[in-house]
């Protein structure tokens, strides 16, 4: 990973995000092979890598019988700061994921999403060289996760922090994430930038009418001249449908526009298709459904947290 | 992991369960009413048996309430310590506890601060009993010194009940489950000790299974301040068979925390 990236780690139920991440979060003991973090092996500098590490799991981590504020103290408590830094790191952490107002009442009167920005501001506190974000708004309604997802925004440009994000939202890695891997069955399948994955499935599909007031011969010479641009790769018509496959993504539209600006015809209808990062994911690791193995207690965690996510207590 | 980190994770352990504590005013509540139905109604009921001067020989007392009051602080630091380790079931199903695992704190300080959260509640729990046993009239003999060594010898017994707690919770992952084990062992504790009752009155094979009983070393040296006086071949003797007690228990919670899986 790089430093100051928002890095996405994507993969089915069973992938092994899960394990690769209590293993560097020094929860599991690696089975083989070794980890760094910040240039600290996870198995043997245990201390260094948790105070390199800020871990905010797909569970509510939070006490809902304290406040916000107490969390917080705790938190920075845990992590050995002296009593002023803690006040000081408290303000800083509060603020920035804008729960101050909040910071004095119990945490069982928030709301989902205000539960999960003080859990995020827990695993910020101690100043982490590399935060975890474990499927952060899983659970989320739509508001709730823009608003999240503004709050990691915020995170990568005011404090430069790195990020590892785990997700099974793709438009959430899409958004978030300027580089992604995607792992099955403990591999690394693909490792890129979400664009440049959405390029190797091939580019976008333009898919294009012209109207019936062009003089004949002209939509022919205007085919012709697209077909010997270098962005496009195949035209083929399909129940009037023009359907043009290019090897570029958002560029090959304005070229497709300058390259008709030179005809005397007019389009009756245009539209882009960009393969998706479902697709890109679907490629890499197949259509076929997963086996969960998932213990009971984790099943009963995940209960009780989609309930506190959702405000009730 | 050092010393330091130690002290400072056991610290910030204790804080949060305190704090929890006295944000439950009902749980503090309870913890104070549910002494006084024991010594109230229990006590009453019983009176009467020290009528019988044969009864009241047998429990060396006049005053059925004086036996009592001893036993009460030790029962009530039975359960304020053997239930207590529920809390990381809780922790453990609200994802709090993955936190404290993977804070740079050592796994054993979680247990250790926990533990001390339950003496210090048992500790008050037992004042409140000292303060009502002297409302009801019982005077201990040895005054307000011997009062302070019996919380002490409380506190003690509900480091070694909840370290025994704190070890079931590492591996129990179900609070019904807990319960029916805590159930299933302290019944006939309770029981088989000298407690409610004298000993001398049970059958002898009760008496066989009392003298290994947890409960009669604690209760008889907290008895013995009250009606005896400073009697110190008791006092040390039970200090030293629940000490002994204690710092097993701790090796083996230790082990069991550092080594074993928690979640």
């Amino acid at each position: 990973m790089e430093e100051q990236e928002i890095f996405g780690l994507l993969g089915p139920n069973g992938a092994g995000k899960t394990t690769l991440i209590m293993v560097l979060t020094t929860l599991l003991k690696p089975t083989g092979g070794s980890a760094y973090l910040n240039g600290y092996n996870v198995a043997k500098c245990t201390n260094q890598v948790r105070m390199n590490l800020g871990y905010v799991s797909q569970d509510l981590a939070i006490d809902d019988e304290l406040t916000g504020l107490d969390n917080l103290w705790l938190q920075a408590g845990l992590y050995h700061m002296d009593r002023s830094i803690r006040k000081k790191r408290t303000d800083e952490v509060l603020e920035l994921v804008g729960l101050r107002d909040r910071a004095a009442d119990r945490v069982d009167t928030y709301s989902g999403g205000m539960r999960k920005r003080l859990d995020i501001a827990c695993g910020l506190i101690h100043r982490p060289g590399i935060l975890f974000l474990d499927e952060p708004t899983l659970g989320l309604d739509i508001q709730t996760r823009h608003e999240i997802w503004h709050y990691i925004n915020r995170l990568r440009e005011e404090v430069k922090m790195t990020i590892l994000l785990t997700t099974h939202y793709m438009d959430e890695a899409d958004t978030l994430c300027k580089r992604i891997a995607i792992i099955d069955r403990g591999e690394m399948k693909a490792i890129d930038t979400p664009a440049r994955l959405k390029q190797e499935l091939g580019g976008g599909v333009i898919i294009f009418q012209f109207t019936d007031a062009a003089e004949p011969g002209v939509p022919e010479k205007a085919l012709e001249a697209l077909r010997g641009q270098d962005f496009v790769r195949e035209i083929s018509k399909n129940d009037g449908d023009f359907y043009l496959l290019t090897n570029e993504s958002e560029e090959a539209l304005p070229k497709f526009f300058t390259v008709l600006e030179g005809f005397p015809l007019r389009l009756k209808k245009v539209t882009m298709k960009m393969p998706t990062l479902d697709d890109v994911f679907l490629f890499h690791t197949g259509e076929q459904l997963r086996e969960g193995t998932i213990s009971r207690e984790a099943i009963a965690r995940s209960r009780s947290s989609m309930q506190r996510l959702r405000g009730q207590r | 992991m050092d010393l330091r980190s130690g002290l400072r994770g056991t610290y910030f352990v204790f804080w949060r369960e305190m704090k929890r504590f006295t944000n439950q005013r009902l749980r503090i509540m309870m913890s104070v009413v549910q002494p006084v139905v024991w010594l109230v109604l229990m006590g009453n009921m019983m009176t009467r048996l020290t009528d019988n001067p044969f009864t009241a020989e047998v429990l060396g007392v006049d005053n059925y309430l004086v036996f009592m009051v001893p036993g009460v602080m030790i029962m009530t630091s039975l359960f304020a310590g053997v239930y207590g380790g529920i809390s990381i079931i809780w922790d453990r199903r609200l994802g709090f506890l993955v936190k404290l695992l993977s804070a740079p704190i050592p796994r054993y300080s979680i247990a250790l601060g926990k533990m001390s959260a339950l003496i210090l509640q048992t500790m008050f729990q037992v004042s409140i009993i000292a303060v009502l046993g002297g409302l009801m009239g019982v005077r201990f003999v040895t005054g307000v010194g011997g009062i302070m060594a019996a919380l002490l010898f409380c506190g003690l017994f509900s480091a070694i009940m909840s370290s025994i707690s704190l070890f079931l919770s590492a591996s129990v992952k179900t609070p019904e489950t807990l319960f029916a084990i805590i159930n299933f062992l302290t019944m006939p504790l309770v029981f088989t000790s000298n407690a409610l009752f004298p000993t001398g009155a049970m059958p002898s094979w009760i008496q066989l299974i009392s003298r290994f009983n947890p409960i009669t070393y604690a209760v008889a040296p907290v008895r013995t301040l009250a009606v005896s006086g400073w009697d110190m071949e008791m006092i040390l003797s039970g200090a030293g068979i629940l000490l002994i007690m204690f710092l097993v228990l701790q090796g083996v919670v230790y082990f069991r925390f550092e080594r074993g899986s928690l979640l």
